[in-house]
């Protein structure tokens, strides 16, 4: 009995299984049967893609410029692309900002520094599906060689700087491809902090940006910035050239401190060490006791201060002017002021466009300055703050935050964005500041302020040796240290005085920005040492 | 009584002398100053106006006294620097007048700017308030700034004390105040209304107004001065400089009246409207 029940049941499982069984052979064979199926169609598909493809010749991935050839081809630059160009077949070479595939179309916008300019690769007699394809799969910020066909639009393209036409392209080749995963995205790196805070779209932290920079870089706004001040040294040079100024180079590598022992790099030198300017000041000096009348210097400055601000790099590019003067002092401020006031006058006549770039991420309110430029005594500062409700003696130094206030009631009183405050009290200035001839508690030296915020400080300096000497005593300097810059004034030294600016800063209160390493290109601070 | 003069007499007799020879001076003087307003040619003889008083000849023009103290807040042992915004295409004349008058009073340092706003202007613009003064470098020297900035403005504004005091608006304004630095508005109201009614008159009027408002006003101007020398009676006032200064902004009408014309070459005889004529050149 039991031997048929088990063979019953053997039987019925093996019934099951090789139900199972079917079944599981059944969907194998579909299985098998749909690949073979996908597979044909893919050979076909790839033989008809290889028929089909007519333009083939016309897309691709360049092989690399090595300078195989010297091809004699114009390539004409985006921001040229205007209606006057309408009906062209031209060249040219761009970054692909973003690719967008639409059904038999693919639109591209083609971006070239500030200027961007949009495309469109469509299905038709000279491009192929395959090369629509292939347009919309080339990774953002590729360099591509483009030729095309401009064509007028009806309605402007507001999104471009281009915006009366686009092109109809022909040719597309990736001259060097990016990789496709970038670590930050343009779009989100131009878009405004509050654009992107209230439609919840991203925009990049300024770390990123600066760990990146050179991607950084490319966009609209950091292109802008960079040109503008790239006009900023321009003017400087040329406006300080027909002053009859001679431009001098400075050595970086020094024995002392110039400034005072604190804020300073040192650096090994050969059995012994060195130290990193802080300024050209001692070296400016000497030209002009070696009868150059008139010079400035263009380079960089080194300070070891450790302060993570706003307004703060340890490596900055200094602008800086000293030249002899006749009687007064104030013959140097008016040479002084008369070059800002030459540099905003070119930057607002000649950088429009960048000003307008920068303003479209960063929104602020335009430059304004007096000429001839403002010029306010000490004392008259400290009764506007007074009057504001600051308490503060007569002798004391401006604070940050009531340099900023004086800022706002110099700006509300003459609407200006530039002055000059005048007539320091001696005790908060250098040691070799040349005192007030009437008033011992004063000194004849100057701070100028861009929005509310100091960019340069100067004076005239002492040249008698042996007021200098009394001064450092005062001061509790080392006369020792300082030898060789007291003896520059020792065999006739004409009066004279000067001061210098930060490049960057100027910059980044010209255009109202917020943050002096958006003006640098590639920032040191005490944390930052790369790139 | 003998030969002998006793002298006390002598003393007295000398004091008399003294007086006679004081009210020839005065009579002298009034004379003279009476010229000049009756008679349109006669300039203002200067060796009679030096004797008059201490103070310089023309401001003794402006009766009263005013302090600088009481009228622009305490001295900060700073300079006060009193800011006007104008446009270049509506210089103010009036103001250009009135400064003059105030760099006869005191010591002002006087500057002109250029705001950003304004890509340039003509070179008589730049030098309206005359020469920089030689000791303008220290700025706490003057008793008073006079800071004119060339601005693009809809409205000509002045500011002074930005913490304590708003911007005032318009030339007729500004000029109310600047003339309360010189001297003081009569005490007597109607007289001081009718001196504030003469500037309006002349601000809307007479400068804006159309031509037959403009005629209007002629001929208000010339039955007033019938009644009197001056726009509110015997004494010159800010009326007459505003007056003044608008007819001449709009060159010259047709035709001008007796009284005006007379009026006309009594407030030239004066010396204060040089910088309004020279800029209209």
């Amino acid at each position: 009995m039991t031997k048929e029940k088990v063979n019953g049941a053997t039987e019925e499982e093996q019934q099951a299984q090789s139900k199972k069984a079917l079944k599981k052979q059944q969907k194998e064979a579909e299985k098998a049967a749909k690949k073979a199926e996908k597979q044909a169609k893919l050979a076909a598909e790839q033989q008809s893609a290889d028929e089909d493809d007519f333009a083939k010749d016309r897309y691709g991935l360049s092989a690399m410029v090595q300078s195989q050839q010297k091809l004699d081809r114009a390539l004409v630059r985006v921001q040229d692309l205007t209606a006057e160009k309408v009906d062209q077949l031209i060249w040219l070479r761009s970054r692909v900002h973003t690719s967008r595939a639409k059904g038999k179309q693919c639109f591209l916008v083609l971006r070239q520094q500030q200027f961007n300019v949009q495309a469109l690769v469509a299905v038709g007699d000279r491009a192929s599906k395959q090369m629509v394809k292939f347009a919309a799969n080339i990774t953002k910020e590729s360099i591509v060689d483009v030729e095309a066909m401009v064509r007028k639009v009806e309605q402007k393209i507001e999104s471009c700087s281009q915006q009366d036409v686009e092109l109809h392209i022909e040719r597309i080749f990736v001259i060097s491809q990016a990789e496709p995963r970038l670590p930050l995205q343009l779009e989100d790196a131009v878009r405004p902090d509050g654009e992107g805070e209230e439609e919840g779209r991203a925009t990049v932290n300024q770390d990123t940006r600066l760990d990146n920079r050179v991607i950084d870089l490319r966009t609209t706004t950091s292109q802008a910035i960079f040109r503008l001040q790239s006009g900023v040294c321009q003017l400087f040079r040329d406006t300080l050239t027909k002053k009859g100024f001679v431009e001098i180079q400075t050595p970086k590598i020094i024995s002392a401190a110039s400034e005072g022992g604190a804020n300073v790099f040192t650096v090994s030198y050969f059995k012994s060490s060195a130290y990193l300017a802080q300024s050209p000041q001692l070296y400016k000096q000497m030209c002009i006791c070696a009868d150059f009348d008139k010079v400035f210097c263009v380079g960089p400055v080194f300070r070891a201060e450790d302060s993570n601000t706003h307004r703060h790099l340890t490596e900055f590019v200094g602008l800086d002017i000293e030249m002899a003067f006749n009687y007064h002092y104030h013959e140097v401020i008016d040479s002084i002021t008369d070059t800002m006031v030459q540099i905003f006058k070119g930057l607002r006549d000649n950088f429009q466009t960048e000003i307008q770039t920068v303003n479209k991420q960063f929104p602020s309110e335009p430059f304004k300055f007096l000429e001839p430029t403002l010029r306010l005594e000490y004392t008259e500062a400290v009764a506007m703050l007074h009057e504001a409700g600051v308490e503060m003696g007569d002798e004391d130094d401006l604070s940050t935050p009531n340099e900023k206030l004086l800022g706002r009631l110099v700006k509300e009183k003459y609407d200006t964005d530039f002055y000059v405050l005048d007539k320091y009290p001696l005790a908060v200035r250098p040691f070799y500041t040349m005192p007030d001839p009437n008033n011992p508690k004063y000194s004849n030296s100057y701070d100028m302020f861009m929005r509310g915020e100091e960019i340069l400080s100067g004076a005239q300096r002492v040249h008698d040796a042996q007021l200098l000497s009394e001064r450092a005593h005062h001061h509790q300097i080392d006369l020792e240290k300082i030898k060789s810059y007291i003896d520059s004034f020792r065999f006739g030294a004409p009066p004279h005085g000067g001061g210098g600016i930060g490049l960057e800063r100027v910059c980044m209160l010209y255009l109202g920005l917020h943050n002096v390493r958006q003006t640098s290109m590639f920032p040191r601070d005490p944390k930052r040492l790369t790139p | 009584m003998n030969g002998d003069v006793d002298p006390a007499v002598k003393a007295l007799e000398a004091r008399q002398d003294e007086i006679l020879r004081k009210l020839y001076e005065l009579k002298a003087a009034v004379e003279g100053l009476a010229k000049t307003v009756t008679t349109p040619d006669a300039d203002l003889d200067v060796t009679v106006s030096s004797s008059l008083s201490s103070q310089s000849s023309s401001c003794a023009i402006f009766k009263g006294t005013t302090n600088l103290d009481a009228l622009l807040g305490e001295d900060l042992g700073a300079l006060r620097d009193i800011v006007i915004n104008a446009n270049p295409a509506q210089p103010p004349l009036t103001l250009l007048v009135l400064h003059g008058l105030l760099c006869q009073r005191y010591r002002v340092l006087s500057t002109v700017h250029v705001h950003s706003s304004v890509s340039s202007v003509p070179p008589q613009l730049l030098s309206c308030l005359g020469p920089k003064h030689a000791d303008s470098y220290a700025r706490h020297m003057f008793h008073l700034g006079f800071t004119l900035i060339w601005k693009d403005v809809p409205k000509l504004e002045m500011k002074f004390s930005v913490c304590n005091m708003c911007p005032i608006e318009g030339e007729a304004n500004v000029a109310r105040f600047l003339f309360k630095l010189l001297a003081p508005y009569p005490s007597d109201p109607a007289l001081a209304t009718l001196v504030d009614s003469w500037v309006d008159t002349g601000f809307y009027q007479l400068a804006d107004g159309s031509t037959k408002e403009r005629a209007a006003v002629l001929r208000a101007l010339n039955s007033a001065l019938g009644r009197g020398p001056w726009l509110s009676g015997l004494e010159f006032s800010l009326a007459d400089i505003a007056c003044y200064c608008c007819l001449l902004q709009n060159g010259s009408a047709s035709s001008i009246a007796a009284n005006v014309q007379g009026w006309m070459k009594s407030c030239e005889n004066l010396g204060h409207f040089g910088p309004a004529k020279l800029l209209l050149k």
